[in-house]
């Protein structure tokens, strides 16, 4: 293998990945040889048209898809060596989840949706740790609570909590605003940034919306499989311009 | 509609294969018991015609009172033969015996037994039509010292008989040995002997060795050829004396099939009312599995409804569904029917019953039972739901999800609802165990109806406590698995309609089989109470054919010093009692005979009133304080007794007994009954030893008993054992059958949560997601589904035990008088159940766990 050592700053990263689904003449390239690092501490945000491969490059990095050629890298281990018990292993303990909906198990109050991935891992976690977290919900009131019982906006909150409390190496959001009017979208995406900042985090979100990436401290917009640009320090502005360019 | 019907069922043919099966098990059910019973009919007819084939008339002593089928009737003076064969217009006459009770013993000193049908000596006749057997091997008997065999026996691998070898043959008049000449077929030779065993002698030795000398039991004439049948049949009762009746060919065919009915009915009645069992719980699979399928496709029904489908074409198109299935596995439950036809007559015969030959007879009328019951029950299962799915609204699609969380209507309408069906359903229980009625008919519909009902309410009123009872009932769960157990806790208490209908399953299997244990143990423990208090008896000498033992068996064991030894012979007797109370009527009961002076040392009868001190054997009677209180009689009053032999004798009430014992209410000196009886058997001798070493006691008996290899010896420990295993025996096979009712319920569970893991598909995807393991994945969802059984299981015990402990109340104490709960069963059945969930729960859990996660949660 010719893979360099890691640098120790990579949450997660992707090496020449390539997803390829069907063969011969119908074969589509989903991700086309893709090198992508994610910083730690970092909040990213993946943007692209749809069929651009967004939401594949996620699943692929999160463990929850394989790739077809080429690596992919949580912290230092390489997805494509793990069977599938140790990828679940591996979702369950380095990598958090926030859906578009249906984050939650609806028989699970709040307080048991957050402890899931660690009561799975039958770990106590890090109390000190899951406290923080959920102070931070501004739920604390509503734990006991099922899902069915709590708005859109706290569902998403409680369920950017339940990533947060194991700690992992990397959380990844799939349009987590999407189903929630823009005020609840920028009460998510500000908990989102701070779990960045305050917590030292490391969030990869894919998003359409300009105005819930420019949350992000840098966004990457994906264009048939491919990284076609970059974007630090963005504002809403500047993606859409972005967006227009690429698009025309 | 009916395309639409069809597309919907080929799209889900898991679901469709699943849902069928159930009714397939039902109605193969149906089929089965028509067809055997069909079966039986016609092989038995066949035998009927073809043993009176040469035969126009049968001479019998005439049975008083009472049916061919339950007495002996008394025998004929031989010289009847010639005054019949005398009468103008008979060809010939001969004289025949048929005696129950006689037993050879093969070359391995193995007496030949069967475990109901008779063994029995008879003569062979000289005419060959008129006989009703046919030589096949050797040469017919002549003498004192020969005997044929009949062929099953003789050809039988388990026996071991050889032309020209002596044998010994046990016989009313003591065991004796004989040379076996030849070996016979009953019937005609494609007929198999129906189980029944017979030893062949020539007339004078089965006159003589059978009991009747001078005497035939029956004799068969055949009229020349064109006479008049009805008008001969006149002239020959001219010859007869008094008591005895000559009947035609025709009138014996009828009341053989009578008598072969008396078995045939009953046994297809018991297998189609466990048909009906099995339909029944199928109905709640049914009608639960519509109702998710249709909670799923709410979208798809709501856009028909948007695009101008009327209500009515809705309802149509599910009926017309349930109605499809109805048919297919009304198919395959006739062909699964067949084959369980096929498998009930050769376990019939592999317990010994060499059932006549005969085709399984498929009629019009089984495959229409078979096509109603099928497409009906499925039919009314599915109505419900099918108008629930015409109420949905076109708009219904639009808000909903793909999901359909049923709530559960557990308001009071269920309340009411439900418990005014259990009122309904427990009353007509009630009525059906406690009331009067006429016949067993009526009655057991009352029950059957009556359990129904309480099981339709309970299945109605249990989705109003299934979450709290099934929280309760699965809390261990989560102490012993955190997460899954938590999760199987919180997915079984969910829905609680849904737990309650695919529970109740179970809980009316487990309610049935609980019942039948309660009252199996309880009869067993009041059998033991009643051995333990009123046997006195150190030996029990019974036998397992229904002749009995010969009389000289009693006389055997107290000559040799052993003991005193009673022997107990039933029989029926008319009872006129008018002479006491003018309101009294003539009652047909069972008599017992027995040597009273000696009853004490065996038996504790309890008197209350009078004494046996001072009994004349020839005028005394013993009645049961129940008869007397039903009969109005008392001490002194005047009783006349009719006997199957026609005498009469007027006895008087010398005591009175209130001891439950396992005879009859009525009894008599066996001094008195061996003047009237038509035959010379006790049907079981008590012994009471004055041996004091039970080993010596044991070997003394035995010495005696080497003349009588068909009798069986037992203490009481043995004697209780035996009982209880014969008990045990028909329990299991009542649970046999029952546990169809269960392989329904596991069906349904797998159906039901087939159904629930395809519906929670993004939740599976979710908690794969965050990283639940297809291990934990699968321990989820088996104990959930071990939750909704325990859930079913446990309702079931509840329930059966208030049945089982209703029904031990109604059965007179003289034979249940006390309740005893199997508990240790009980639990076990809980534990099965668990075991039963688990088990059910191994394919859908196999299918959640492998679901692809992103299909899962990309599911829109």
């Amino acid at each position: 293998m010719s893979v360099a050592a890691p640098p120790t700053h990579a949450a997660a990263r992707a090496v020449a990945a390539t997803k390829i689904y069907g063969s011969g003449d119908t074969a589509v390239r989903a991700l086309d040889a893709i090198d992508v690092t994610f910083e730690q501490g970092q909040f990213t945000a993946i943007m692209g048209p749809s069929g651009s491969g967004k939401s594949t490059l996620m699943h692929c990095m999160a463990g929850l898809d394989r790739v077809t050629e080429g690596q992919v890298l949580i912290g230092e281990t390489d997805l494509s060596t793990l069977s599938e018990r140790d990828l679940t292993l591996l979702r369950r303990d380095n990598v958090g989840f926030v859906f578009q909906a249906f984050n939650l198990v609806p028989t699970l109050t709040a307080i048991e949706n957050i402890m899931l991935p660690m009561d799975l891992a039958g770990t106590a976690g890090d109390s000190d740790w899951v406290d923080e977290v959920v102070g931070a919900t501004g739920l604390a009131d509503r734990l006991k609570h099922r899902p069915s019982e709590l708005s859109g906006g706290q569902q998403q909150r409680v369920a950017v909590a339940r990533a947060l409390a194991g700690k992992p190496q990397v959380i990844f959001a799939d349009e987590p605003t999407g189903n929630v009017d823009l005020n609840t979208g920028a009460e998510i995406l500000g908990f989102m940034r701070n779990a960045v900042d305050e917590m030292g985090q490391t969030i990869v979100m894919v998003t359409h919306d300009a105005v819930s990436a420019s949350y992000a401290d840098r966004v990457v917009f994906l264009v048939d499989g491919q990284i076609v640009d970059e974007l630090a320090d963005p504002t809403p502005e500047r993606i859409r311009a972005h967006m227009n360019q690429l698009g025309a | 509609m009916l395309r639409l019907g069809i597309k919907s069922l080929l799209a889900h043919k898991v679901r469709f294969a699943l849902t069928a099966s159930t009714i397939v098990i039902g109605v193969a059910f149906v089929v089965a018991s028509f067809v055997t019973a069909d079966s039986l009919r016609s092989g038995f007819d066949q035998l009927a015609e073809d043993i009176n084939t040469g035969t126009d008339y049968t001479v019998r002593g005439e049975l008083p009172f009472g049916e061919i089928t339950e007495a002996t009737a008394p025998a004929v003076p031989a010289e009847l033969v010639d005054d019949i064969a005398a009468v103008d217009g008979v060809e010939i006459a001969k004289g025949g015996l048929f005696v129950d009770g006689v037993i050879p013993v093969d070359g391995n000193g193995e007496a030949v037994t069967t475990f109901g049908p008779p063994v029995a000596g008879t003569n062979w006749l000289e005419d060959e039509s008129l006989s009703q057997f046919y030589l096949m091997e050797g040469r017919w008997p002549v003498g004192g010292g020969e005997f044929a065999i009949d062929i099953t026996t003789f050809e039988d691998d388990g026996y071991d008989f050889e032309l020209g070898g002596t044998y010994q043959i046990v016989t009313p008049t003591g065991p004796r040995e004989f040379t076996l000449t030849g070996a016979a077929q009953f019937g005609f030779p494609e007929n198999a002997g129906v189980g029944a065993i017979f030893s062949l002698f020539d007339t004078a030795t089965a006159q003589e060795v059978l009991g009747f000398p001078g005497e035939f039991t029956v004799i068969s004439v055949r009229a020349e050829a064109g006479a008049d049948i009805a008008e001969l049949q006149t002239r020959i009762e001219a010859v007869l004396p008094d008591g005895v009746e000559v009947i035609t060919a025709a009138d014996s065919e009828e009341e053989f099939s009578d008598a072969t009915e008396t078995f045939i009915g009953p046994f297809q009645t018991i297998l189609l009312v466990f048909a009906f069992i099995v339909l029944f719980v199928s109905m709640f699979i049914i009608s639960n599995t519509f109702n998710i399928v249709l909670g799923q496709r709410v979208r798809e029904l709501s856009l028909l409804r948007a695009v101008g489908a009327t209500p009515q074409q809705v309802r149509r198109s599910v009926l017309t569904e349930s109605a499809i299935i109805g048919i297919v596995a009304s198919v395959a439950g006739l062909g699964l029917g067949m084959l369980g036809a096929l498998g009930i007559k050769s376990l019939f015969n592999a317990l010994g019953a060499s059932l006549p030959e005969g085709s399984l007879p498929l009629t019009l009328r089984t495959v229409l039972w078979a096509v109603a019951v099928g497409v009906g029950f499925t039919v009314l299962a599915s109505l419900v739901p099918a108008i629930k799915a015409s109420r949905i609204s076109p708009v219904a699609g639009l808000s909903e999800g793909t999901t359909s969380e049923e709530r559960a209507s557990l308001g009071w309408k269920r309340l009411v609802s439900g418990g005014v069906l259990l009122v309904v359903g427990l009353v007509l229980t009630g009525l059906g165990l406690f009331g009067d009625f006429d016949g067993a008919t009526p009655q057991l519909s009352t029950l059957g109806a009556g359990a129904a009902i309480t099981f339709v309410a309970v299945s109605v009123l249990s989705p109003l406590v299934a979450r709290s009872v099934v929280s309760l009932l699965a809390r261990p769960l989560q102490w012993i698995m955190p997460i899954s157990g938590r999760l199987a806790r919180a997915n079984a208490a969910r829905n609680p309609r849904r737990t309650s209908a695919t529970a109740v399953a179970l809980t009316i299997g487990l309610a049935l089989v609980t019942m039948v244990s309660i009252v199996g143990q309880s009869l067993k423990v009041s059998f033991g109470d009643r051995l333990a208090s009123a046997v006195n008896a150190d030996f029990i000498v019974s036998v397992n054919t229904q002749a009995g033992l010969p009389k000289t068996l009693s006389s055997d064991i107290r000559a040799a010093g052993i003991g005193t030894p009673v022997g107990f012979d039933f029989d029926l007797v008319q009872i006129d009692s008018s002479g006491a109370d003018v309101q009294a009527t003539v009652v047909q009961s069972t008599l017992t005979a027995a040597s009273v002076s000696d009853l004490d040392a065996v038996v504790d009868i309890g008197v209350t009133e009078g004494t046996l001190d001072g009994f004349d054997p020839q005028t005394g009677l013993l009645i049961h304080s129940n008869v007397a209180g039903d009969e109005g009689l008392a001490l002194g009053d005047e009783v006349d007794l009719t006997f199957v032999s026609g005498d009469r004798r007027t006895v008087t009430v010398t005591a009175i007994f209130d001891g439950s014992a396992f005879w009859s209410n009525w009894i008599i000196d066996s001094a008195l009954y061996e003047q009237v009886a038509t035959t010379a058997f006790d049907d079981i001798v008590l012994v009471r030893s004055d041996i004091d070493d039970p080993e010596a006691a044991r070997a003394a008996i035995d010495e005696v008993m080497t003349g009588y290899p068909q009798a069986v010896l037992e203490d009481r420990q043995e004697f209780q054992e035996s009982v209880e295993s014969s008990l045990n025996t028909v329990l299991v096979l009542v649970n046999v059958f029952l546990g169809f009712a269960l392989l329904i319920a596991l069906i349904g569970i797998v159906s039901t949560l087939t159904l629930s893991v395809f519906e929670r598909i993004r939740e599976i995807g979710l908690l794969r997601a965050v990283g639940m393991t297809r291990r934990q994945m699968r321990r989820m969802i088996r104990w959930e589904a071990a939750a909704v059984s325990l859930y079913g299981a446990v309702v079931g015990v509840v329930l059966g035990g208030a049945f089982g402990m209703a029904t031990v109340a109604a059965i007179p104490d003289d034979i249940i008088d006390t309740v005893s709960i199997p508990a240790a069963q009980l639990v076990l059945f809980l534990v099965i159940s668990v075991a039963f969930g688990l088990i059910a729960a191994l394919f859908p859990a196999f299918r959640a766990s492998r679901m692809n996660v992103l299909d899962a949660i990309a599911d829109e």
